[in-house]
This record gives C-alpha cells, structure tokens and sequence, in this order.
C-alpha cells in the first residue's frame, strides 16, 4: 500500500498567507490559498485575524505631516524666473 | 541649414522650466505618502521633518535624473532611506542574531490563550500608542520592509529598489519583522510573553 504523505495543507496555508496578503504570490499559488480558506474554518479566522490586524497596525502608527512641514517643502522649490 | 535658429534656445529653456515646475508639483502631490513611510523610518517627529526637507531639497537639484514615467514615490524615498543611512542614524543591532521562534500566528494563539474569545477584535487589546510603540522596537533593517510594504504599500520589488538589497532579502526581512513586531503586541496585549 502506498502511503501519502501529503503535506499539512494548513501549514502550506500558513506559509504563504503572508505573501498572498501582500499580494505577491502567483495566481496558481492564490487560486490554492484562496480554495483552502474557503474550505478551512482553521485558516480562515487565522486569515481574518491577520487582515485585521494590519489594518490595525496601519492606522494606529500613521501620522499626518504638518501643514507648517508642507509649506517648508513647498518653499524649497526653484523660484520662477 | 543648422537647426539652430534664434528661437531655439529660449524655447529650449521654456520646456525645461515647464518640465521641472511638473516635477516639483508631482513630488509635493506625493509629499503626504512619503511622510507617513519616513516618520516611522526615524524615531521623532522632528527627525522625519528634517529627513523630508533635506530629501526634497536633494530631489529638487537633481530632478534631471529621475525618468519620467517610473514610480516617483519610490524615487523620493530611495533617495530619503540614502540620506537617512548617510547621517547615521541607523544603528544596527545585530539582528540576524536574535533567536525567534514564534510564528506567523503567535499573536493569534497568545491571545487565544488569553481566553478572549473574540480575537479578531485587535484594538480591544491594544492602544494606538502600543502599536507606534511595539513597531518602534522592531530593529531597524526590519522595520525599513514593514514600513515600507505595509505602511508604503509597496510591491517587494519597489521595496528592494528603495533599500538597494535582493528582493529575497525584502522577504526574508518581512517574514522575520513581522514575527517580531507580533512579538511586540503581543506581549503588550497580554503582557510577557517570555
């Protein structure tokens, strides 16, 4: 009898989750992910949990330039002649 | 017949005046964005307002090198992350070194762990300050990929553009600061973690 070894489809999951997230993978790689998770209860609340906290991350630590910054910027132009 | 006719310079003159008024009018269009990425690339507020006016000024000379029609974004903060390397103020702290085993899901499985059975609510758990705070902590060449994927939005490739590294190094970086910046919050969502 042959034996499968197939690989733990929730850790191929979890290791290109981050890079499907960033959407760096190729489009079979998504089209795998993406037909896991629908499948997976598992990876999918772990795959929420992700999305949400870079959203989370990505709000809390941007900070907006100063108006008095833009007006420097803008005064570092080249004159008109 | 030469081509050169009286009119030839002026005109001459006049496009490139049109074409460095277009640039600096891009660049200061794109100032906003590169902000967001240089003010967590430094540690103050005043460190990211001096890196801005000394990267615009520098974009502003020397504005004939960039080709139109490439990412902009990414050549303004390619030539921010330079100076910023040049005045030293990126100090590594050996992080190649440091063990670390937590995973993809640490701050998952902690918070799992902390019994809060909603665990998708992230911001029940951790303040915005924890977050500026647990990103802080990041060593710096990590941090650099973080800032400039997650907070840029740029592509890994634009990324080792800015930083000048192999786009493997992009993502080896990314992989591992991202587990350690989920070390960070975690330990400031349910406290040590060690």
């Amino acid at each position: 009898m042959a034996l499968d070894f197939e690989p733990d489809p929730c850790a191929k999951c979890e290791e290109l989750l981050q890079s499907y997230l960033d959407r760096e993978v190729s489009e079979e790689e998504r089209a795998e992910a993406q037909r896991h998770l629908d499948a997976c209860s598992y990876c999918r609340k772990r795959y929420r949990f992700e999305v949400e906290l870079r959203q989370f991350v990505r709000q809390a630590v941007v900070e907006e330039m100063s108006p008095g910054l833009k007006a420097k910027l803008a005064e570092l132009r080249t004159p008109l002649l | 017949m030469s081509e050169t006719t009286p009119e030839a310079e002026p005109r001459k003159l006049a496009e490139e005046a049109r074409d460095r008024v277009r640039f600096e009018e891009e660049a200061l269009d794109l100032a906003d964005q590169v902000y967001r990425v240089a003010r967590r690339l430094v540690s103050t507020r005043e460190e990211a307002e001096d890196l801005m006016q000394e990267t615009y000024a520098r974009a502003f000379r020397s504005w004939r090198s960039y080709q139109p029609g490439t990412n902009l974004r990414a050549w303004l903060l390619r030539i921010l992350t330079n100076l910023n390397i040049d005045r030293g103020r990126r100090v590594q702290r050996s992080p190649d070194m440091q063990p670390l085993e937590e995973g993809d899901y640490f701050l998952y499985n902690k918070l799992e762990e902390a019994g809060d059975t909603d665990e998708e609510r992230v911001d029940r758990r951790l303040s915005q300050d924890d977050a500026v705070a647990a990103l802080s902590e990041v060593p710096h060449d990590f941090r650099d990929v973080i800032v400039l994927v997650d907070i840029g939005d740029f592509s890994y490739a634009d990324a080792a553009q800015i930083l000048d590294i192999p786009i493997g190094t992009v993502m080896s970086r990314l992989h591992r600061g991202r587990r350690i910046l989920k070390k960070e919050l975690a330990e400031r969502a349910v406290g040590s973690t060690v």
